[in-house]
């Protein structure tokens, strides 16, 4: 056996995509007469040889379920796993079939939850599981099945195993896929929301996978109510036989008691927890009744309401795990707050799988019953339990009386076309997955519309951009240039006024630039406001959790941030000494001393004149002075006027350049992070719209 | 035997203790707090409906309240003792909904005034289908009291039909515990089929805690099991330590399950002896009164604690509020000097202007982003203030009250008030350099807005602006320098200061406004002990 096991575990990489066939050919019991003929045949034959150790498998998975925090169909797995080293051959071909999935669950964490799920969709469709389902893979589901003959706690059932397939269960393809929409969405949200959170969502999710293992052919219906309400007088009277103990003494019923009517569901009564004394089976009154009832398990449960504490703990527990309640009242407690608030009004969305029993109406006289009845069914409606009625889907309410067997038959009615449709555990889960979404809505639905605005964006860049001080570097740029422009183009006269100007005055401002490094050139504060209004426009909107997520996100971006602009400031900004001169000054330059040529030639023609070396000539110097007198400062402040655009340009450049790169340092460290953290919120919100969307579809069917 | 014994003092304690009890406030939400509120009323109705007005009046008549659950047939109970139908019942549930009190007609004037029950209306209607009319319009029909007078009830004796303790009407269980708080004797019914359930379970402690006079019916047992539920009741009364209670039993009868039938006499001879000599017997009266008023003031010693408790811890998580507030602000505060010293300020635009004056920049725009950098300094350090208080108070509980979640839109507000605080500081900045250069012969007087420049900058760069402080004593002599910057170092400080210090007010108000001191704590204490010495 180990021989084959190992076998299986080298055989397995060569052919990953029949892993089955090699299992199934060395397997001892087919030999080698059967070999891989038909997968039935070769699942029969698995089937016997592994039904033993499966409620050990079972068992196992539930109790590795709450450790693992991953994903509970790894844990599952991996509780396999553990099983089939002890039970031998067909499991451990299995446990080999299975590893390599389970470790790459493991391996890849949550966020590959959705990729492990198509991979054991293709191995269910090598096994030949059948219908497609991504989890129906040939492992879970022989696992699931029971061989009554074999399994310990079979005790009670009597029938031999050869009429009875247990075909497991199996949920319609809208729950299956927002329950793997659920699954997703636990495991993307795991890092950011406490478990305390989606310890909801996980037990549903851990539920419905351990009902989906079970007999999909049972209906396991558990009877509830308050104390002396007639629960183990109906349980009785259902099953046809004294099987519950009744009586007049308060509390009569302390633990759960389970009937079955047919076999197979040892499994199930397994999960509830109840123990094989505790499990009976109806009287065979007749078998058109038997046959009626065929597939319920009828659980009856202790009290909700009485001072014994642990019984309202054993009924909270147990409620949560049957497909369907019957809730017995009676005319005097139907109305209480315990019953309505406590239960009713919390599994309001339960109510498709829900009776709602008046029992005793023998001590109505008349028609009070029948008011009474009315009452019942305005008070559940208040507490916003849909009711079935003019055949719209919703709780059954019946009034009935086990004592006198009164309306007893019409639940059975009720009943036997209830347990005979099998809706009732998919609906079930539905529902649970209805309140876990509507639990978890607070934390994944957002106020109004998330994103960071074109305009939030541009408002951090801006604030970037004063950090770094762009706006008063372009100006200053822009009049430096202006200035150097201006003193090249100034008349020499004004030249040779501003120098005395400057000798007379201190010599003050006129070490500009200082080359020292600037430590903290960038405004530190500016930054740290930047980032804060960035994050929280980006959170605006949103749930608690994703928010903080985005702060974070941004707060971690922000790190480091002021020393890159600094470090870019120093890169971007212009470089040093005198700013480019463009091509036109030379020629001003030139002109400018030309006309103060033209005012010397004029003069000292003139002074010729005066001192008689030059013949009296007054009109052409006077002129050629005027011309130099009028010319130069025309040429100055024409010179101003055309290095207006220049500077202008060169400024803007100058303010452009830091602009730029400190928008994008900012882009870089804070907003694709804060952006990513917001994607990672709408995948989350879509797979949450998967979970909710379609319970409003199903919610009204 | 138990004595009543009634001094004035104790009446002046009680006043007293009851208004403290009434000034005690619980705003923020604790673990304890909406169990201490509901205790506090409880405690109050308890002194306003019984306590104060037995003490008064110890010869009043006796008031016996029925109360129980839902279906377990007060009213046909009272009806059943006063021998026609006072009290409407029926197979509905909740059918009492409006509470009735039945009196002796000579009894009547004690009861139709606010004597007892004072925040109840009274509506005197002998006929059911009237009381609607009677209400004023906009009236809780909960809060009525109506009052019917029979004379079958014996003289001496009150007999008030309650709600139901576990009504699904929220109203009506707060009416049922109100009422309940004001009877001299307890009459709890309940069920055969409900003789096990834990709501009426707990009453019957509290009755037991507060010592009252109390008595037990088991109704509507049906004929075939009396024994065995009777016994099996007994017993479990016996396991409580309530063994020694008055115990009637009343079988189950078509009346009782329809029409709101009177049960036959017979069926309730017993409980209605046993009233008749509760209140006729001068010592079994004396008893039952004085039995009940010592229980709830002897009840006062662990509930008035149980209270004061409560507003110690009130008070300890707002200080641990007021604590986070001021943890984080004094860290910013210290931030900002820090940063100040460092000469932060001059930064960014700043730092760029300053390198540019004065021959690309006016003094004017270098003290325009001067100002506007410290703002924002500010700005940053309150906001980064208020969110490290948002995150202390995430993990209290008591930061959750929604006086103090409901925070107006301070962002810009802050931004608005910081602005105006430090232009007033520009103001005042610059007020000071026309002072210093006022000072100057004129001939060689700078321009004032220069010199505020430079102060400015000599102030808010630290290490920077240290050629700031240079070309300062150059333009005004080092003495006059030294001068000014000292002045508007002085200035900065107070400014900030006071900025920093009105935003954390600001923050601080709703807490504030909520009042939780510790006074009541004391004065509770205080209230009790002075009724322990009167009694």
């Amino acid at each position: 056996m180990t021989a084959v096991t190992d076998q299986d575990h080298t055989e397995h990489p060569e052919h990953p995509e029949h892993p089955e066939h090699t299992g199934h050919t060395e397997h001892p019991e087919q030999g080698g007469q059967a070999g891989p003929s038909t997968e039935h045949t070769a699942y029969s034959g698995n089937r016997s040889a592994s039904s033993g150790s499966a409620p050990v498998a079972g068992r196992r998975a539930e109790a590795a379920r709450p450790g693992r925090a991953e994903d509970d169909r790894s844990g599952a797995d991996d509780a396999s796993g553990g099983a089939g080293g002890t039970s031998g051959d067909g499991t451990g071909r299995r446990t080999g079939d299975r590893s390599p999935g389970v470790n790459a669950d493991a391996g890849t964490g949550p966020s590959a939850s959705a990729g492990a799920g198509k991979a054991e969709g293709t191995g269910s469709g090598a096994g030949g599981a059948g219908d497609g389902d991504p989890w129906d893979d040939g492992l879970i589901a022989r696992r699931a099945e029971e061989n009554p003959g074999h399994a310990p706690y079979g005790l009670t059932q009597t029938r031999p195993p050869a009429q009875q397939l247990i075909t497991p269960l199996s949920y319609d393809p809208p729950l299956r896929s927002r329950l793997e929409a659920l699954r997703e969405l636990v495991g993307l949200s795991r890092t950011r929301l406490d478990n305390h959170t989606l310890a909801e969502a996980g037990r549903v999710l851990d539920e419905a996978a351990a009902r989906r293992r079970l007999s999909g052919q049972h209906t396991v219906v558990a009877i509830a109510g308050a104390t002396g309400s007639g629960k183990s007088q109906l349980f009785n009277a259902l099953a046809g036989v004294a099987i519950s103990e009744t009586g007049v003494r308060r509390p009569t019923t302390a633990a759960p008691i389970a009937c079955s009517w047919s076999d197979g569901a040892a499994g199930l009564i397994e999960r509830l927890g109840i123990p094989p004394r505790l499990r009976r089976r109806p009287l065979q009154s007749g078998p058109d009744v038997d046959e009626q009832l065929r597939g319920l398990v009828l659980i009856d449960l202790p009290d909700h309401d009485s001072a014994a504490v642990q019984h309202r703990e054993q009924v909270d527990r147990v409620l949560r795990l049957v497909d369907a309640v019957i809730w017995v009242v009676d005319p005097e407690k139907y109305a209480d707050a315990v019953l309505h608030e406590r239960y009713l009004r919390p599994m309001a969305a339960h109510a498709e799988v829900m009776f709602v029993v008046l029992n005793q109406i023998d001590r109505l006289p008349g028609e009070a019953a029948e008011q009474v009845l009315d009452d019942l069914r305005r008070l559940l409606d208040e507490d916003g339990i849909a009711l079935g009625e003019y055949g719209e889907p919703g709780a059954t309410v019946l009034a009935l009386s086990a004592l006198t067997g009164d309306g007893v038959g019409e639940l059975r009615d009720a009943l036997a076309q209830f347990v005979a449709e099998r809706a009732a555990p998919s609906r079930r889960i539905a529902a649970d997955v209805d309140i876990a979404a509507a639990r978890l809505w607070p934390v994944y639905a957002a106020r109004r519309r998330v994103g960071l605005s074109e305009e939030a964006r541009e408002e951090f860049s801006a604030r970037l951009a004063d950090a770094v001080g762009a706006t008063a570097a372009g100006e200053a740029a822009e009049r430096a240039w202006l200035r150097n422009a201006n003193r090249a183009c100034d008349t020499p006269w004004l030249r040779l006024w501003r120098w005395c100007q400057e000798r007379r005055e201190p010599a003050t401002g006129r070490q500009v630039v200082r080359p020292q490094p600037d430590e903290e050139a960038t405004a530190r504060q500016r930054v740290e406001q930047a980032v804060r209004t960035v994050a929280d426009r980006a959170s605006a909107g949103l749930p608690a959790p994703w928010a903080q997520a985005v702060r974070e996100a941004a707060a971690r971006g922000a790190q480091g941030l002021p020393e890159a602009l600094d470090e870019l400031a120093v890169r971007a900004g212009l470089p040093p000494g005198r700013p480019p001169r463009p091509g036109w000054w030379p020629v001003a330059v030139l002109a400018q001393a030309s006309m103060t040529i033209l005012q010397f030639v004029g003069g000292l023609w003139l002074l010729g004149q005066i001192i008689g070396v030059m013949s009296p000539n007054l009109g052409v110097p006077v002129l050629l002075m005027m011309i130099g007198i009028i010319g130069g400062p025309l040429i100055e402040w024409s010179c101003k006027m055309a290095a207006r655009g220049p500077a202008r340009r060169y400024g803007m450049e100058a303010e452009r350049r830091l602009r730029e790169a400190a928008a994008g340092c900012g882009r870089a460290r804070v907003l694709d992070p804060v952006a990513a953290e917001l994607l990672r919120y709408r995948e989350v919100r879509e797979r949450f719209a998967r979970v909710a969307g379609v319970a409003a579809g199903t919610g009204g069917r | 035997m138990v004595t009543l014994d009634v001094r004035p003092q104790l009446l002046d304690a009680l006043s007293a203790l009851r208004e403290r009890v009434a000034a005690a406030r619980f705003p923020l939400p604790l673990a304890g707090a909406p169990r201490a509120r509901a205790n506090r009323d409880e405690l109050l109705a308890q002194l306003d409906d019984y306590l104060v007005p037995r003490l008064r009046d110890p010869q009043a008549p006796l008031l016996a309240v029925v109360g129980g659950s839902t279906g377990a047939g007060k009213s046909t109970l009272v009806n059943s003792l006063v021998g026609r139908r006072v009290s409407e019942a029926g197979v509905l549930r909740p059918t009492t909904r409006t509470p009735v009190l039945v009196c002796h007609p000579e009894d009547h004037h004690w009861f139709s005034g606010m004597r007892v029950l004072p925040d109840l209306t009274r509506v005197w209607a002998h006929r059911h289908e009237t009381t609607d009319d009677l209400l004023l319009p906009g009236e809780n029909p909960a809060r009525v009291l109506r009052i019917e007078t029979a004379d079958t009830v014996p003289p001496g004796l009150a007999l008030l039909d309650a709600p139901d303790v576990d009504s699904l009407v929220s109203d009506n269980r707060v009416l049922a515990a109100e009422l309940i708080c004001a009877a001299d004797i307890w009459i709890m019914v309940t069920t055969a089929a409900r003789y096990a359930d834990a709501v009426p379970w707990h009453m019957l402690r509290t009755a037991k805690e507060y010592d009252v006079t109390l008595v037990t019916v088991l109704d509507r047992v049906p004929h075939q099991v009396i024994g065995e539920v009777s016994r099996q009741y007994g017993a479990l009364l016996t396991k409580a330590g309530l063994g020694q209670v008055p115990r009637f039993t009343v079988p189950e009868l078509p009346e009782s399950a329809w029409g709101g039938g009177l049960l036959p006499a017979t069926a309730v001879a017993a409980l209605r002896t046993w009233l008749v000599h509760q209140t006729q017997d001068p010592a079994a009266r004396q008893h039952a009164v004085a039995r009940t008023a010592q229980g709830i003031l002897d009840s006062l010693n662990t509930r008035l604690p149980e209270l004061a408790g409560a507003a110690a811890a009130q008070h300890a998580a707002a200080l641990r509020l007021t604590s986070a507030v001021d943890t984080a602000y004094d860290r910013e505060h210290t931030r900002v000097r820090g940063r100040l010293q460092a000469g932060a300020v001059l930064a960014g635009d700043a730092l760029k202007r300053w390198r540019a004056f004065p021959l690309d920049c006016t003094p004017g725009e270098l003290l325009d982003t001067l100002v506007e950098s410290l703002a924002e300094l500010l700005l940053c350090a309150v906001t980064a203030a208020d969110e490290r208080v948002d995150e202390a108070w995430r993990r209290e509980p008591a930061a959750a009250a929604p006086e103090l979640t409901a925070r107006d839109t301070a962002g810009n507000d802050a931004e608005h008030r910081i602005g105006l605080a430090v232009r007033r500081w520009r103001r005042e900045l610059e007020e000071y350099a026309e002072d210093e250069v006022r000072e100057l012969d004129r001939s060689v007087a700078p321009d004032p807005e220069l010199v505020a420049a430079l102060v400015a900058t000599v102030l808010l760069g630290g290490r920077r602006g240290r050629a700031a402080g240079e070309r300062l004593a150059e333009r005004i002599g080092a003495h006059g320098a030294l001068r000014l910057r000292d002045r508007g170092g002085r200035l900065l400080v107070e400014h900030v200061d006071r900025i920093l210090h009105t935003e954390r007010e600001r923050r601080l108000a709703p807490l504030d406004a909520l009042e939780v001191h510790p006074e009541p704590q004391a004065e509770l204490i205080a209230a009790l002990s002075v009724l322990q010495k009167e009694r």
